[in-house]
């Protein structure tokens, strides 16, 4: 019998993941026989999170290729799982008391969002277009069944319906594209794709370029980028509020960063067949996403087609593909994990247990009854919208500049301009915060856990937005 | 020659035997059908509804775990006929897959989805 | 002139006689359903202290051929909501994977005939045993497709039932034999075999066996595990609808998964055709590999006339609860044995 090769194994190097893995576990077993209380298992998530936080640091002399090439703990990732394990955490924060009051009981729950962000992690950190699409599926899958874990919800059960079909739809156009490219070049592993395309001969298969264009539909569709948006708004206005701000940071972030890898660092050469398409990509998400959010009335729907215009802005930080392109990228989604976070909790903490508050109008007056609520929520919308001295002003600033070094100056022109466009539904918002009476009575019972998340929220916000210095250091080294 | 023809051999065979069996069937019986005959049987009442319907959830939940289950087994066939090789390495990493699957088996029992009532 | 033939013919040697051996499986597959239908009645008869089949021919073994060629000239009905073509498929389909999984079994060891070795089996494959479950899992479809064309309520039932019961126990199944295979490192049934020539696998594997066997009463439907066609609550199962030879295929289809399951545990466990005490010999192991086999069908009657029917959420809680873990736990006790 022939001898079995065995792959270079290197768990050290895979340390975020295992650990996270078996904690993930535990929280089900645990849920398991501890049916009534979740501190524990909330306790248990969450010192999973810290660990794999902590265990990201295990390889020192980065970057370490493990696995047979498929799987890497270089800067990006490692930046990557702290804003996964980040979010995460924030999210399981936000869901404390929320969960309480919408009863949502299922110790699955937690258990999810840990798997999920495992998900994350190889998606950030792998190397080889399976390990990728293995990535976005444990991803994808988990989220699928949080999007839609309110149970007894007829939304809920429609955003995970939709999520589900159209999500199952758009990973056929990635693995199409996946399979295309392994057809081309005859490889899945990312670091001999970049070899192999250097190659005139190779660069230029009609089979490359279609894997490519599929690439696009399928990275399109996991980061809700026009025209592959549509399901956003419903799914994050039918998922449990804070499944919505997890979904639009964490997995968006890990998407990115696969995107990131496949295209930047491993088809640099063939940009010119790729970089008009994601341009035409991007300034299509900035317009829909922003025009689309001016007409909504729902705050939750606004935050979506938000999300989708700022898929735009980090879609430059793609486009530019180089050094300072990936550490914006970075500094974009840990700024923006802040805002979401930040803005998704206030929405949590004006809503009650029959009446979410979900509509804009409903906010009308805030700023009389509750100030301090009205100046974070306005904090974290300027922030969105790209108001100095916020985070978001500095990440947007980081982003352009990455561009305009590579001379995408009309690309830039044009998103600066769709700032200025979103500021008018920002500032929509703010307006009846300050300016319209009080329709009905604010019920506002201040959740310890969710205030604390809007407080690090906003602590992060402002504290990136005047002090990014430290955190773009560390992104850049 | 592959001995994958010889089955492909049988294959034909067998679709001969089951040819003959369904046109023996269709020839030699007689033919004279009346309602009654052509009714669903439902111990002598007519029916009142198609067959056709909702059925128990539960069917397509044992589906999923079936898949699931299955498709553990399917990974340890070839690891089974290489455990000689394999040796201790094989048998560790077994171990853990099979502790994996047992924690997805006892969180399936715990959670109650192999009650059947 | 006969040198002539021969040499014409040589190149196609292989090719004529793996035909006439398909043949002769095929045949004597069919025909062996008749016999096992008498030795059915007949022993059940002893069983239960009556008589059974004694008038057509001596020890009223005419009765099973009688009852087939009645079978033959009876009306097929086919109910006017039924799907026509998925009514006629699910018969065929049965039958068809009850034959073809019979065609991977050594039921001897290889001769010589004619100056040429012939092995005792259609096709000798590496992937013997996993053919055998891919083949009879797809059985499953014909009483899936039967329950769902018939469009009536019984047969619905029939068809999910069936379903739900063979899906569940063939996971037992699978991982019982993943005992053996641990044991003799590949999949083809006749280096299994082979490697019990000294001792039969059930003295080794007593619980693999048990739970192998278990499992494949369950598969083939038997009592007490033969919930599908309850006759006093499903009238049948699956095949409620079904008149004259469609009817009998499916029991056709069932008798040959029985032998082919026999067999299967020969193989396994029993040692196939190796003789232990009798000289060894294609013929003398052709007997051994037939007794063995008989044998099993009458355990297969035996249990039948024996036990009751077990209670569907009994039948579920034991596949899955009970049956699964030890399967899995012998695995691991095997493999463990075997590396240190």
């Amino acid at each position: 019998m022939e001898h079995i090769p065995s792959p270079t194994v290197d768990l050290v190097s895979l340390a975020p993941v295992l650990v996270l893995s078996v904690f993930a576990m535990m929280v089900l077993l645990v849920d398991l026989y501890v049916k009534r209380d979740k501190t524990l298992v909330i306790f248990i998530s969450l010192v999973g999170l810290l660990m794999t936080a902590i265990s990201a640091f295990a390889k020192f002399d980065l970057p370490v290729h493990s696995f047979n090439d498929s799987y890497v703990v270089d800067e990006l990732s490692v930046f990557f799982i702290m804003i996964f394990t980040l979010s995460s955490a924030l999210a399981i924060l936000l869901s404390i008391d929320y969960n309480k009051r919408e009863g949502i009981r299922m110790g699955e729950y937690y258990s999810l969002i840990l798997l999920c962000t495992v998900g994350m992690i190889l998606l950030a950190s792998s190397t080889d277009m399976i390990m990728i699409f293995l990535g976005i599926e444990i991803v994808s899958i988990c989220l699928y069944v949080l999007a839609g874990i309110r149970r007894s919800d007829p939304k809920s059960n429609e955003a995970a319906l939709k999520y589900f079909l159209l999500g199952a739809f758009a990973t056929g156009f990635l693995l199409y594209g996946m399979t295309l490219v392994y057809g081309a070049t005859g490889t899945t592993k990312l670091g001999l794709i970049a070899e192999l395309i250097r190659e005139e001969q190779i660069a230029s298969k009609p089979l490359m370029l279609m894997g490519i264009v599929l690439l696009i539909i399928g990275f399109g569709f996991k980061v809700a980028s026009v025209p592959f948006h549509m399901w956003a708004p419903d799914v994050y206005h039918g998922a449990p509020t804070p499944v919505t701000a997890f979904m639009a940071v964490g997995p968006k972030a890990a998407a990115f960063a696969a995107f990131f890898r496949v295209f930047a660092e491993a088809m640099p050469v063939l940009s010119p067949s790729w970089e008009s398409l994601l341009c035409i990509v991007a300034v299509l998400s900035m317009f829909i996403g922003n025009v689309g959010a001016i007409m909504q009335t729902n705050i939750k729907r606004l935050l979506a087609y938000s999300s989708v215009s700022h898929v735009g802005y980090i879609l430059i930080a793609v486009i530019a593909k180089n050094s300072l392109g990936s550490s914006s990228l970075v500094f974009y989604m840990l700024a923006y994990a802040f805002m979401i976070f930040g803005a998704f909790g206030i929405v949590i903490l004006i809503g009650r247990k029959e009446n979410e508050m979900l509509e804009i109008a409903d906010y009308s007056g805030l700023a009389y009854k509750h100030p301090l609520m009205a100046i974070s929520m306005s904090v974290f919308l300027l922030s969105l919208g790209g108001m100095p001295p916020l985070a978001g002003f500095v990440a947007k600033f980081y982003i352009f500049s990455a561009a305009i070094k590579e001379g995408f100056v009309t690309l830039v022109v044009l998103a600066v301009l769709n700032s200025v466009i979103s500021f008018y539904y920002y500032l929509k918002v703010i307006v009846y915060m300050y300016m319209k009476e009080p329709e009905g009575e604010f019920q506002i019972s201040l959740a310890p856990m969710t205030v604390f998340v809007v407080v690090i929220a906003m602590v992060g916000t402002a504290g990136l937005g005047i002090f990014p210095d430290p955190i773009l250091y560390f992104t850049q080294h | 020659m592959s001995e994958y023809f010889f089955i492909s051999l049988a294959a034909i065979v067998a679709i001969g035997v089951v040819a003959v069996l369904l046109l023996l069937s269709t020839i030699l019986g007689p033919r004279n059908p009346n309602r009654a005959k052509l009714t669903p049987y439902e111990c002598g009442i007519i029916p009142q509804e198609e067959a056709k319907g909702r059925y128990p959830v539960r069917f397509a939940t044992l589906a999923m775990l079936f898949i699931i289950f299955d498709i553990e087994v399917v990974f340890m066939y070839p690891w089974a006929v290489s455990l000689g090789e394999l040796k201790l390495f094989g048998l560790l990493e077994m171990v853990v897959f099979i502790a994996i699957l047992g924690i997805a088996y006892i969180y399936i029992w715990g959670r109650g989805g192999l009650e059947w009532d | 002139m006969i040198d002539d033939i021969v040499h014409f013919f040589e190149p196609y040697i292989y090719l004529i006689v793996g035909g006439v051996k398909a043949i002769i499986i095929a045949v004597a597959l069919t025909a062996v359903v008749p016999g096992l239908v008498w030795l059915e009645r007949r022993l059940m008869g002893r069983f239960q202290v009556r008589l059974g089949p004694n008038r057509v021919g001596p020890f009223g073994l005419g009765q099973p051929i009688s009852d087939s060629i009645k079978l033959l000239f009876k009306e097929s009905i086919i109910q006017s909501s039924a799907d026509k073509f998925l009514f006629h498929l699910a018969p065929a389909i049965v039958v068809f994977t009850a034959i073809l999984s019979f065609a991977v079994i050594p039921i001897t060891q290889p001769f010589e005939i004619f100056g040429q070795t012939i092995g005792p089996w259609i096709a000798n494959i590496d992937s013997g045993i996993l053919f055998i479950f891919a083949i009879s899992g797809m059985g499953i479809y014909g009483k899936v497709i039967a329950g769902l064309s018939s469009n009536s309520k019984y047969s619905l039932m029939g068809g999910l039932r069936s379903s739900a019961q063979m899906i569940s126990y063939e996971l037992t199944l699978g991982i019982a034999a993943l005992s053996i295979i641990v044991m003799t490192g590949s999949l083809n049934l006749v280096d299994m075999v082979k490697s019990q020539e000294a001792v039969p696998f059930i003295l080794v594997q007593p619980l693999a066996f048990l739970l192998f066997f278990i499992a494949g009463v369950a598969e083939t439907n038997r009592a007490p595990f033969d919930l599908p066609e309850a006759e006093q609550e499903l009238v049948a199962g699956f095949h409620t609808e079904y008149t004259g030879m469609k009817f009998a295929m499916f029991f056709m289809g069932e008798y040959i998964n029985m032998v082919t399951m026999s067999s299967l545990v020969t193989l396994l466990f029993l040692g196939g055709w190796n003789t232990y005490i009798l000289p060894q010999n294609a013929l003398t192991g052709f007997l051994a590999f037939a007794f063995k086999v008989l044998f099993l069908l009458c355990f297969f009657i035996w249990l039948r006339s024996t036990f009751p029917r077990i209670r569907y959420d009994r039948l579920m809680t034991f596949g899955w609860k009970f049956l699964l873990p030890i399967a899995i736990f012998n695995l691991l006790l095997t493999s463990a044995l075997k590396v240190l």
